[in-house]
Order: structure tokens, then sequence, then C-alpha cells
């Protein structure tokens, strides 16, 4: 898309400047610095202007103004994304939620919240949580991301394995279309007699509209929950251990692996008592009742010993249970203080081919010559294999890229996914079209432009174009 | 136990060049559902057969004509079941015409619907082209969610051809509480119930009386059970009765519309009032279901939570009304799978 012409550019700012008050208009370079990138800082991009409307008024007339003049529009949330979603366009608005931070209601009876899109995922638990309620869906970055960003993504977090991803814990969901309309998806019941909207634009990335408001479900915090730890000396033991104790039908609330590289990061990051001579530790979450919970923890302990885990600890108090669990949630940071650089992938497999990937990743690691730490949702099968790097060696990041990129198209071959939570936004494109084929990337086409026929949501991410497909094909016939 | 994908790609594209409506017919079983409409039928009970099923993924793969009896054999000679417990209908129902409309059991609220448990679908689309959406991991981002958007679109977008479901091991026991309440407490009862962190997985009001269903570890149903009868003067149902009565509300059997009857269907907040939906015959989903029967003269879709079910005029819209700006939305989504239009016309909608 190109930029607006010097007079177009001054038409549209004034009108710009008509629907919004000063201080929610950022045009100087040095203001929008901030902006340029999300979590995935290799990609940046500063927009034509910055905007961070007040009212929902306010949005409806941004997308009304950047539909009549063709011009570009990126939401963004917190900024936390991991695929450079919410990279600005050029020659575009970049859209920014964050003022839209309030908590509508949250209803006790009915276990539901209502929010605004830049309610960041934590508020609302804390909020909640004198109700003895809680919001399920929890990334890692849940003290910073917005639940508008988490609709957009359909993010996960630790505890998806038992309570599902953002789109399981959805029951309506407002948005405004490219044309500044309202339009609400889902209800106030359990459903509704109509194709599935609301999980449609779930995970949708910005590029079918910008999320407005939020009605998610609250679940009752359980009477006990209960930490363990378990290590061991290979990786792929731990990854049997996951694959047995699901398989026999035990579905703990939160299952997360962490291999060696990993385990010592986080361990001189935080001092939680990690071993620091495991080869791969688990965390395992175990909630509900106190006799369901104490039944589940005599198996999940039998299993985790049968599949050769030489220490199992188990929290004694929620103390050392948040100890346990500040280890894994700071996993990346701590990673982040080993190496100048890393990169994070997110593809999911199924969960019997974890020790067959994780045995392939490393041999990857070993042909390209960098360092892959492994911290991840191994109960669903999702993987975040970190790639450390030094992006001031010339050449370095190309072959992080390269690597990820093989990592990939590893998770696919193995009949998984790109991508399991953090999305597809920029950084993935090269990978869709090894993921889907022609008639599924039209397809996806097709339902964009039934939405934004004019291409002007978040365009070139998500879905690549024909043109980008066609190019992808013939590089790989060359 | 035939891949007929290669036939019924070649019907759809006949249909195509020969611009003929199609509706497509799983098992026949939801006759019932959605508008009545005419059309060329597109057979895909034949289409049948697991391809896939892992227990220890907790992962089946099956073709859309795959009966859910058959399914539900297969995965319980693992011990597996689907988690969200659809009708059998006399084991014509098939998996294709689940997911299209949408159809959960008792345990909807605690385990999900059809669509907590997809993973992904195959679909023909109205080109005539076969594609596969989602997969068959746990989680899955890449591109748009068209494998959830099918779930209640009763096959408006596209021919369903295969679907992967996430399946979850079967309960250890099973207990069904009974006591006689009236309307009001039992709404009350089952909304503070039903949002506790307990071993549940069905509760419903019928002809006077609250059911608690209870599932899950020994010890957790157990220790719930002791919790609510204190609560409550609560009796344990005989097992082959509590297993009659919860098959009943599966397969809605309970309540049966007479000839010239109208049986409407209510879906919204649990904690709507008990006058929510006019004669109010039960309840389901601890209150978010709820179900009533009416002569026909009563007739008219007018709140915005009720769907006219069965029985009654089905030329006319049978579902709650949708305003211009949505309807339009929703024509170019059809539009996007099927721009002739061949798939299901008017089924849902008579505008879609
Ligand atoms: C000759 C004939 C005439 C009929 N006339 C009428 C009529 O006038 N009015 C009327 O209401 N019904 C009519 N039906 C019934 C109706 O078309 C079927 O009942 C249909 O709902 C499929 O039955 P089923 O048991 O698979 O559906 P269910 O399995 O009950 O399916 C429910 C819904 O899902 C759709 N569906 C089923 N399988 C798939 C799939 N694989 N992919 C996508 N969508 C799917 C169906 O089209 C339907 O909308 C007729 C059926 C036949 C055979
Ligand atoms: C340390 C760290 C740990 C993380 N851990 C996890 C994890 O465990 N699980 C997980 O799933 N993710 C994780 N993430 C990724 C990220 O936090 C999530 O994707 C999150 O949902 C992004 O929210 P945000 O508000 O920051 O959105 P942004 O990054 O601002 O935007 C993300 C995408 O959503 C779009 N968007 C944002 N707001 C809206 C809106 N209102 N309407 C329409 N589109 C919108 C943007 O255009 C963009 O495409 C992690 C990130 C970091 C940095």
């Amino acid at each position: 898309m190109d930029a607006l012409s010097n007079s177009n550019h001054r038409l549209f700012m004034a009108a710009l400047a008509m629907c919004l008050p000063p201080s929610s208009i950022i045009v100087s370079q040095e203001s929008q610095r901030p902006f340029e990138c999300d979590g995935l800082a290799v990609y940046h991009q500063l927009p034509m202007v910055t905007v961070l409307p007040e009212t929902l008024g306010q949005v409806q007339e941004v997308l009304r103004l950047c539909s009549e003049h063709g011009v570009p529009l990126v939401p963004r949330g917190a900024g936390t994304g991991l695929c450079a979603g919410a990279m600005p366009h050029a020659h575009g608005v970049l859209l920014v939620m964050t003022k839209f931070d309030q908590i509508l209601l949250i209803d006790q009876d009915t276990a539901t919240a209502r929010v605004q899109p830049g309610v960041r995922n934590l508020a609302l638990s804390e909020a909640a949580a004198p109700l003895g309620l809680y919001y399920a869906p929890d990334p890692s970055s849940q003290i910073a991301c917005t639940i508008g960003g988490n609709v957009a993504e359909n993010s996960g977090g630790v505890h998806c394995l038992k309570y599902g991803l953002t789109v399981n814990n959805l029951l309506q969901v407002t948005i405004v279309t490219v044309t500044g309309e309202l339009v609400t998806f889902g209800g106030d019941g359990l459903d509704e007699p109509s194709m599935d909207l609301l999980s449609l634009v779930t995970g949708s990335e910005g590029l079918l509209g910008v999320v407005v408001e939020i009605k998610v479900k609250l679940l009752p915090r359980a009477p006990r929950v209960q930490v363990l730890m378990a290590a061991f000396d290979n990786v792929i033991s731990a990854g049997d251990a996951v694959a047995a104790l699901i398989g026999q039908g035990i579905i703990p609330a939160g299952l997360e692996m962490m291999d060696h590289l990993a385990i010592k990061a986080a361990e001189d990051f935080v001092k939680v008592g990690y071993p620091t001579d495991a080869q791969a530790l688990l965390i395992c979450e175990l909630d509900g009742t106190d006799a369901e919970v104490e039944e589940q923890l005599a198996a999940v302990s039998l299993c985790f010993s049968d599949h050769g885990s030489y220490q199992i600890r188990v929290a004694k108090d929620a103390q050392e249970a948040a100890a346990l669990w500040q280890g894994r949630k700071s996993a990346f940071p701590a990673v982040g203080s080993i190496s100048p650089d890393y990169y994070c992938m997110d593809g999911t497999i199924p969960r019997g081919q974890v020790a067959h990937v994780l045995t392939r990743i490393s041999e990857l690691s070993q042909h390209y010559g960098l360092a892959v730490a492994n911290v991840f949702h191994a109960g669903d099968g999702n993987l975040h294999p970190l790639i450390l790097f030094d992006a001031s060696i010339e050449g370095q990041l190309d072959q992080a890229e390269a690597l990820g990129g093989d990592i990939l198209t590893l998770c696919v071959d193995v009949g998984g996914t790109i991508t399991g939570e953090h999305g597809v936004g920029l950084e993935k494109m090269p990978q869709m079209p090894y993921q889907f084929g022609d008639a599924e990337l039209a397809q996806f086409r097709r339902l964009k432009a039934a939405f934004d026929p004019s291409d002007l949501l978040n365009p070139g991410k998500g879905i690549p174009t024909l043109k980008y497909c066609q190019e992808y094909r013939s590089l790989q016939h060359a | 136990m035939h891949d007929l994908t290669p036939q019924l790609v070649e019907q759809v594209q006949q249909a195509r060049a020969e611009q003929t409506p199609l509706q497509i017919v799983g098992g026949n079983s939801k006759s019932h559902l959605g508008r009545a409409t005419q059309a060329q039928p597109i057979n895909v009970a034949g289409h049948s057969g697991i391809i896939s099923y892992n227990p220890t993924e907790l992962v089946i793969r099956a073709r859309a004509g795959t009966t859910i009896q058959e399914l539900e054999s297969v995965l319980a000679e693992k011990q597996q079941r689907l988690p969200f417990e659809p009708p059998q209908y006399q084991g014509l129902a098939t998996i294709g015409g689940t997911v299209a409309a949408n159809q959960s059991g008792p345990a909807r609220p605690w385990f999900g619907a059809v669509k907590d448990s997809l993973l992904g679908l195959g679909l023909i689309n109205g080109y005539g082209e076969a594609m596969l959406f989602g997969g068959q991991v746990m989680k899955n981002v890449a591109g748009f969610d068209v494998t959830r958007l099918q779930t209640g679109a009763m096959g408006g977008l596209g021919l369903i051809t295969e679907v992967s479901i996430k399946v979850l091991p079967q309960f250890n026991v099973n207990k069904t509480l009974v006591c006689e309440l009236n309307l009001q407490a039992a709404l009350k009862q089952m909304q503070v119930w039903g949002n506790l962190s307990v071993p549940l997985s069905g509760m419903c009001y019928w002809q006077n009386k609250l059911y608690v269903r209870l599932q899950g570890s020994v010890a957790g149903v157990e220790e719930t059970c002791k919790v609510f009868c204190k609560a409550l003067p609560l009796v344990v149902l005989e097992d082959e009765l509590a297993q009659n009565f919860w098959k009943k509300v599966t397969e809605r059997e309970l309540l049966v519309a007479q000839e010239k009857q109208i049986m409407w269907r209510w879906s919204g907040p649990s904690s709507a009032p008990s006058n929510a939906l006019d004669n109010t015959e039960f309840i389901n989903w601890a209150g978010s279901e709820r179900w009533a029967l009416t002569t026909v003269s009563d007739a008219t879709v007018v709140n915005p939570h009720v769907t006219q079910y069965r029985g009654g005029d089905r030329s006319h819209n049978v579902n709650p009304s949708i305003n211009a700006h949505d309807q339009a939305l929703q024509q170019r989504i059809k539009h996007a799978f099927d721009p002739d239009g061949l798939f299901n016309v008017g089924r849902l909608y008579s505008w879609l």
C-alpha cells in the first residue's frame, strides 16, 4: 500500500484531529519510537501516525476515516506479542487500545466478566479474586498483555491444558468493523443458532476488526492447588512421562517442561531451588477438591518416578508453589539474561512426538552452531524453543531465523502446527504456505475480504497474499 | 468404512456446473431442526469410518458420516468419551451433522460444547475444493479458525468431510442426586453449585425435582456428595434409573412434543428469572438451557434467546432475528465459502 499524497495526507490528518483530542494523536518520530515494534523487536517500523483513542465513538470514527481514505490500520494492545503482529504499517495508523482499561462488570451469579480490551490479563484475575473467581487463560506475559490482545491472538497459558485457550473462555466479543460499525458475536447464553463467528474473530490477529468489548467466563478457585516438580536426567524420559501421564487420563491444571539450559538460566535468574544438574524438569499443577488432589498426586508421582524421575518435590505451601512457578514464568527473561538476544518459537506437536522433536532440535542446534533452550507447555505439546544468538554478530540473526524456520517445518512434518498460541503475524508468513495448501489460503483470503474488502486491517500479516504464495511455491520448485 | 471424498467433490462440482442447490444429509436425524428447505440431497452417511485413533494422544479423527454411536463405542473400548456428550438419535446421528448442528449434551456447562473439543476438520467448499483446517494437535492458531466457524452453521458453509476431536477419559464413578424443590429454589441452587469447583457434569430441573449428576474420581464425588446432601435432602438415584434419565436428557426425549405442539428452546444466562421463558417445562445446563411447549397458535419467535426448536410452521424464520448489518456480514461469509449458494440455502435463516 502506498503513502498518501501530500495533500491527502494533510486532509487525513486534519480529519483525524477533528475526531480525537490532541493528546490522543502522536506524530513525532521520537514519541512514536516505543510503538515501533511488539515483543519481537527484530521487526520494527514507525507508523505514519499513532492514535490512542479514549471512547468507542473515537475508535469508530478513526476506522471510518481510514476506510474513506484507504489508510491501513494496525490495532495494538500492550505490544507484548511475539510475532510482529502489532508492528505498525509505514503508511498507516497504529491504533493503541490501552486507554480502554475498564473492567465494566464482574457478575458473581453467572461467574462472568465484561471488560474493555485494554484491561491487563492479570488485572482481571486480581479484581475477581475477592469473589473466589479467576480468569483461566494466563499467558506468561499476563502482567502486561491485554485481554483485547489475548482475543486477537487466541492466547494460551500454563493452565490451558485443563481450562482451554482464550477461545474456550469467551462468551461474547464486540468488534468495530473496518467501516466503523459495531458488531457483537456470541451472547449471554452458552450457544447461539448461528455459525460460530465468536470463534472466527478469536485469533484473527486484528485482521477482521478491532475488539472493543469482551465478555469472559470466570472460574471458581479450586479448594486445593498442589504444585510439584520432578527432575529427570534426560529429556526423552521427561517427554515420555508427559505422554504417559496424559495417556492415563490424568489432565493436570498445568504441565510444563524445561530443559537443562532453561533450568540453569531460570535458577541463576530467580534462585527458586531448581536442581541445576537436571537435564529436564517437569512442573505440574493439580487442582480440585482435597480428595481429588490427593488421589491425583499419588498417581502423578508414581508415573514420574516410573519414568525415571530421580527427584520429586511436592510444594509444602503456597509460597513454595509460587516459587516453583516463578522459575518457569521468568524463563524467557532468564534466557534473555544469558544471551544478548533470543528468538522464541511456538510450534505445537502431538505429545507423543516430544522426545523425537527435542532430539531433532538439538541436532539442528548443533548444525547451526546456535544454542537452543526449551521451555514449554508440555501437556499440550506446545514447544517454545528459545534460540540464543547475538544480533551484533553479522549473519547470526539470519542463522537464528533459518534455524527457527527449520524447527517450524519440523513441527508441521510430525503432524503439528507452526504456531500454538503466539500467532502468525509478520514473522511466520514464510511458513504459512508450508502448513496450508493453496485452496485453504485462498479461502482465508476470501474470508478476510468478507470483513475487509480493501485489505486495510493489519495488511501484510497473518494470511499471505496470492502473489506471496506463488513466489513461495516457485522458490520451492527452483 | 469408505473414503468417498473424491465422489463428494465430484458431486459438488457437478452441482456447481448445473447450479443445482444441495442439501447435505448426514444421518437424517435432525431434519426437525432449522427451516424446511427443498434441494437435492447429497449424502454423507456412506463416507464413514475412523481415520485414526490414538488413545494416548486423546485424539480421534473420523470421516463425517461416522455415527456418534460408532465413535462412542470405539472410545468406550479404551475407557474414553466425547466430552460434549452429543445425542445419538437412535444411532443415526453422524459426527458431521453433530458438528454442523452444534449439538451438546447435559455436561455442556462443565465440559464445553462441540467447538471446545474440535481440533480440525475437512471441508468441501462451493468451489468443489477439498480443504483441511486445524489438525490433531491441542493448540493451533495458524490462519483463521475455519474449523470452529462450522459449528452451528448447519452445513451452510460447505460439506464437512472429516473431523478431529479431543477426547477425555471416562469417569471413574457416576452418582445422581435428586430431591423435590420449587422452581425458584432449584434455579438458585443450580447457580450456586454450578459455579463451584466440584466434579459436576449435569444439573437439571424436571417435574418439580432437581437432578444433580456428579462424575469424576471416587474420592472427589464422595466428598462433594456429602457437602451437597448437607445443604438439601438429596437422595441417590439408583444407577439404572439415573442412566436412563441422563440418556433421555441427552437424546432430548424427556420433553416430548405432541402433535400440533411447538417445542421452544431458550439459551441464555443461568441467572435469568424463572419466567424468562413462558411455559417452561424443563431446565438443563444449570439454568442456561430451558425448554417449553406451546400449541401452534402461540408461535412467534420474539425473544432473542429463543429458538422454535421443533414443530410449527417451519417456512418462516425459526431462529431469533438478526439486524440487517449482521445479516449482510453473514451473507458475505457464506459467499466467501459458497459463492453460488449451493449448500443448505435457507436452512438456518431465510436470508442465508
Ligand atoms: C429426500 C430428503 C428430503 C428431505 N427434506 C427435508 C425438508 O423438506 N425439510 C427438512 O428440514 N429436512 C429435510 N430432510 C432432512 C435433512 O436434509 C437432513 O435431516 C439433514 O438435516 C441431515 O441429517 P443428519 O441426521 O446428518 O443431520 P444431522 O446429522 O441431523 O445434521 C444436521 C445439520 O447438519 C448438516 N450436515 C449433516 N452432515 C453434514 C456434513 N458432513 N457437512 C456439513 N453439514 C452437514 C445437515 O445438512 C443439517 O443442516 C430431507 C432429507 C432427505 C433425505
Ligand atoms: C515474556 C512473554 C511471555 C509470553 N507468554 C505467552 C504465553 O504464555 N502464551 C501466549 O499465548 N502468549 C504469550 N506471549 C505473547 C503475547 O503476550 C500474547 O500474544 C498477548 O496476547 C498479546 O497481547 P498484547 O496486548 O500485548 O497484544 P499486542 O502485542 O499489542 O497485539 C497482538 C496482536 O493482536 C492485535 N490486537 C491487539 N489488540 C487488539 C484489539 N483490541 N483488537 C484487534 N486486534 C488487536 C494486534 O494487531 C496484534 O496482531 C508472551 C509474550 C512475552 C513477551
